[in-house]
């Protein structure tokens, strides 16, 4: 390539490039990123530090793995952003293929239980995987591929958007991995699921009697849910937890009460990195996972949950700012899928933490220590840079 | 393009607003826990990080009159385990290495290091010294925290007397019962912050309770009298096949209590749940205490009946009274006795005759003065007060029986305090064991001083004294008690017990005791020897008597008590 004034630009140069693809990437996006692995890598490390070294393990196990996680995760990111997603589109039915076999295959035995949840493929040397994470990226593909585009023969006018056959195609190939991942049984991932289903469908621009009548049925289905006993006694015992923490502080109340607890005796500096009292006591349960939150209340304090949940915004509303201008409806809907995806985990996760939601177990996106989820969420994340870097210009 | 894009941006845009919506919610929910209720939850935090640990207050010992423990604290230690931090794979070599420090089993510890939770007791009692062994291994999860072991380092001596502490510390029988207020102390607290790594971090010392330990508390006995009464009512309960006996020694003249014996007996240090053994016989036990009892009688009839030494009385074998034939234990023909013969041959006949001169009511109230029906005094636990009814109860005969001494019940300690009286010149000093008890700072508190009371004329009580010189005369029923050069003053009796099954005396269960002072002319000593249901012999001159000569000289060679060199006066025993 050669440039207006005849000479061949140097490698730095050419990446750097007005309208090169590197130029092209949100920034904004990495930046967060960086700054959410950074600061997870050091929760995760205090949350797990003092237990380690109680156990004479390496202090330092769980950080190594995190960071050995975001790294793949990263990779992983890049080689997405680096395809063309609307490739995509024709492979959606068999990354959705593949993703129910993979939930198929932790309800058979070669699943595993953990917390309560059997949701866990082992793969054997430590490493395990759990096929829900990477779902989510196949349902937004698959969603946005049967919502975004008129299929042949389908004629759409106006602002109508999709039609009965779409919507209906939608619910019952979302209801799918839905159904399995119920069984497992893992409520918050079906939850999201619920909700990623809902996001797309009304930003494809389904009527807004349609909108109202799903959001209606989604209540009244959580509703009978809970009424025909289909949820297992550990999470009615959650959400009764939840209308009252104080009933019952020993046993499904603790997590809750734990948890506001590290939260509020943070104040508003924390009590220093690595200094929390609550967290090396080890008195909230599954603190580098579920309840990484509490940790950065308690050693951070309202500085550092702030710039959190101030990190975790600006990485959504990239997001749909993303969506807005993608060059396709496609793109937009893969952009909102994974928008939702990140931002119904964030409510729900930061919710739960701090009293506001009942708990239900799910990772605070790219903070919470785990594998599958930190590679599900690059691999989202990798999705928005690629429709960003398609988008229209301007 | 067929669709336009209106629609979606616009959904997008509320999607954005409802996203904003829920952050600042989240944003205004942190201010209001990190905030306004901060200190609240800091409060809280600190509050479950705290724990209060209670600080043993170490328990007093109980000594012997000059200071040798019968009981003491000493600090062990509590080994124990947090299952939670150790690693599986590591137990079985744990277990292998602290089953010979422990004195354990191997399976068993295994079996507490496998215990669920994090806090598993392996060991109690262990010494400083094994524990010292233990933590040297360096084993995580294993540790240690000081506790305290009572120990009785002379075993089953005195058992009866102190009793025992059970396995929450508290006093479980005797004196480790009665006294366990006193011994105990009161315990402390102190509170102390959980630290990250699950070490307890002690808090200021204004947090801290300091424990007040126990009083030590001395008793009265001298170990070394305790172990020859106890060694010689074990050996004779042996011999004579007896079921239980019982010693006494006292000083008349203070009434303390120099040694207390009972058999069976028990060690201590492991009690094990023999309730029959943990008896302290010599205060809980009664019986009818036979013709020992005729020295009260004796001392009723010469108070209050004008009787003396030398009143003549004529003695058949039998006598009816209220239609029953009552007679003497062997038969004589009919015979002249002085009051000192009837003391000194033990006839109940003659007893029964020379208690005619006096009221049922005297003879009761004498019996009262003398501590019957009532508690000693010494203050020990589960003491009886015997049995001794009212005239206005008392059916036909019993007012001749309780004479020699049926129909009435006593306990060893009540008996051995009429025979101190006597040697006192009728001065009744309550018996006591409890000297007195030190405090925090070492000061000695003695006891309050036991009630003193002038119970017969010291006159009588000579006379009384110079009778009973005459049973253990070579023409007295107890010839065996002769300690030369000594003069000793005692009495035999040979009770027969009413047996359990038929509630009837059947001839073949007796209570065999003897009691006796000396020297007689200064009495220094009082031994009391009671042997209950012997079978190999049954007089109290035959079986307790022997007991009796073996502590008493025991005793006299141990406080150095010289002989007073005089002679006993002649007894005369037939009346002209």
């Amino acid at each position: 390539m050669i440039n207006s004034y005849g000479v061949r630009p140097s490698l730095i140069g050419r990446v750097l490039a007005r309208g090169s693809v590197v130029r092209r990437l949100d920034w904004v996006i990495i930046a967060c990123v960086v700054a959410l692995g950074v600061i997870s890598s050091l929760l995760i490390f205090s949350a797990t530090r003092a237990q380690l070294i109680e156990q004479h393990q390496d202090p330092a196990a769980f950080l190594k793995k995190n960071l050995l996680n975001l790294a793949i995760g990263l990779v992983l990111g890049g080689l997405v952003t680096a395809l063309d997603y609307r490739l995509l589109r024709a492979h959606a039915p068999i990354l959705y293929a593949l993703s129910c076999l993979g939930l198929i295959a932790v309800l058979s035995p070669l699943g595993a239980t953990v917390n309560g949840a059997h949701a866990w493929i082992l793969l054997g040397a430590g490493f395990q995987v759990e096929p829900s994470e990477f779902a989510k990226v196949a349902l937004v593909v698959l969603l946005a591929m049967i919502v975004g585009e008129p299929r042949d023969g389908e004629s759409r006018t106006g602002n109508s958007g999709p039609g009965l056959p779409d919507i209906l195609l939608s619910l019952g190939l979302g209801g799918l991995p839905m159904a399995l991942i119920m069984l497992e049984p893992d409520l918050g991932v079906t939850l999201t699921f619920g909700a990623i289903i809902l996001g797309v469908l009304a930003v494809s621009g389904v009527r807004r009697l349609w909108l109202f009548g799903l959001t209606i049925s989604a209540v009244l289905a959580a509703a009978a849910v809970v009424l025909l006993g289909v949820l297992k006694p550990y999470q009615i015992a959650r959400f009764s937890a939840f209308l009252n923490p104080a009933a019952d502080p020993r046993g499904a109340g603790y997590n809750a009460q734990q948890a506001l607890i590290a939260i509020g005796s943070g104040g508003f500096f924390g009590t220093g990195l690595f200094h929390g009292e609550q967290t090396t006591g080890h008195f909230v349960p599954e603190q580098q996972t579920d309840f990484i939150f509490t940790v950065a209340g308690e050693e951070l304090g309202f500085i550092g949950s702030a710039v959190i949940v101030l990190l975790l915004g600006i990485l959504i509303w990239r997001g749909l700012r993303i969506a807005t201008q993608a060059a396709d409806l496609f793109g937009t809907l893969v952009a909102t899928g994974v928008v939702v995806w990140l931002a119904f985990q964030t409510f729900e996760n930061v919710g739960m933490t701090v009293g506001i939601m009942p708990i239900t177990g799910l990772p605070l996106p790219l903070v919470s220590y785990g594998g599958s989820a930190t590679f599900a969420n690059m691999l989202g994340l990798g999705l928005l840079q690629a429709v960003h870097i398609r988008s229209r210009p301007g | 393009m067929a669709i336009t894009r209106r629609d979606p941006v616009k959904r997008l845009n509320v999607g954005l607003l409802l996203i904003a919506f829920v952050l600042s919610l989240f944003a205004g929910r942190l201010v209001q826990l990190q905030g306004i209720q901060s200190a609240a939850y800091a409060h809280k935090a600190l509050k479950q990080r705290l724990d209060i640990l209670t600080l043993p207050a170490v328990r007093g010992a109980i000594t012997d009159a000059q200071g040798f423990p019968f009981a003491m604290t000493v600090e062990a230690r509590e080994v124990f385990a947090d299952p939670a931090i150790i690693v599986p794979a590591q137990r079985p070599q744990i277990a292998q290495m602290l089953a010979p420090m422990l004195s354990m089993d191997q399976a068993k510890l295994l079996q507490l290091l496998a215990k669920p939770g994090q806090f598993s007791v392996l060991a109690h009692n262990v010494t400083p010294d094994r524990a010292r062994m233990v933590m040297a291994l360096g084993y995580t999860g294993i540790s240690t925290i000081p506790e305290y072991r009572r120990v009785y380092p002379n075993d089953t001596l005195a058992a009866n007397v102190i009793g025992f502490v059970n396995h929450s510390g508290a006093g479980g029988a005797g004196l480790e019962s009665s006294l366990n207020k006193l011994l105990a102390g009161r315990s402390g607290k102190q509170t102390v912050e959980i630290g990250t790594n699950g070490q307890r971090i002690p808090m200021g010392e204004d947090q801290t309770i300091h424990p007040v330990p126990g009083r030590d508390v001395r008793l009265t006995l001298l170990r070394d009298l305790q172990y020859k009464a106890q060694t010689a009512i074990t050996t004779q309960v042996a011999k004579t096949g007896a079921a239980s006996g019982s010693v006494i020694v006292m000083d008349p003249r203070t009434g303390q209590i120099l040694a207390m014996a009972s058999a069976p007996t028990f060690d201590p240090n492991s009690p094990g749940n023999s309730q029959q053994a943990w008896q302290n016989r010599a205060v809980q036990e009664t019986f009818e205490p036979g013709s020992t009892n005729k020295v009260i009688t004796a001392a009723a009839v010469m108070e209050h009946g004008g009787v003396t030494p030398s009143t003549p009385f004529t003695v058949p074998y039998s006598i009816r009274k209220y239609d029953q034939p009552l007679h003497d234990a062997e038969f004589h023909k009919t015979y002249k006795l002085t009051f000192g013969g009837v003391l000194a041959l033990s006839s109940n006949v003659g007893t029964m005759i020379a208690s005619d001169r006096i009221t049922g009511q005297q003879l009761y109230q004498t019996m009262r003065d003398f501590g019957y029906g009532q508690h000693s005094g010494a203050g020990l636990p589960g003491e009886s007060a015997g049995l001794l009814a009212p005239p206005g109860q008392w059916s036909g005969t019993q007012r001749y029986t309780i004479a020699y001494g049926q129909g009435v019940s006593v306990t060893a300690l009540q008996e051995a305090s009429v025979y101190a009286t006597i040697a006192n010149k009728g001065v009744r000093v309550a018996p006591t064991i409890v000297a007195g008890t030190t405090d925090g700072h070492g000061n000695f508190v003695p006891a309050p001083e036991p009630k003193q009371r002038q119970v017969i004329s010291a006159q009588t009580a000579e006379q009384i004294t110079t009778m009973l010189e005459g049973v253990v005369s070579p023409e007295g029923t107890a010839p065996q008690a002769q300690i030369p050069p000594y003069r000793v003053a005692g009495k035999t009796g040979t009770a027969q017990k009413v047996n359990p099954s038929c509630h009837c005396y059947t001839g073949n269960d007796y209570t065999a005791s003897f009691a006796g002072f000396a020297p007689a002319d200064d009495p220094q000593l009082v031994v009391l020897v009671v042997l209950q249901n012997p079978v190999n012999g049954h007089y109290g001159g035959v079986v307790a008597a022997p007991v009796f000569r073996d502590v008493m000289s025991f005793a006299l060679a141990a406080r150095k008590i010289p002989p007073t060199g005089s002679t006993s006066p002649k007894i005369v025993i037939y009346a002209k």
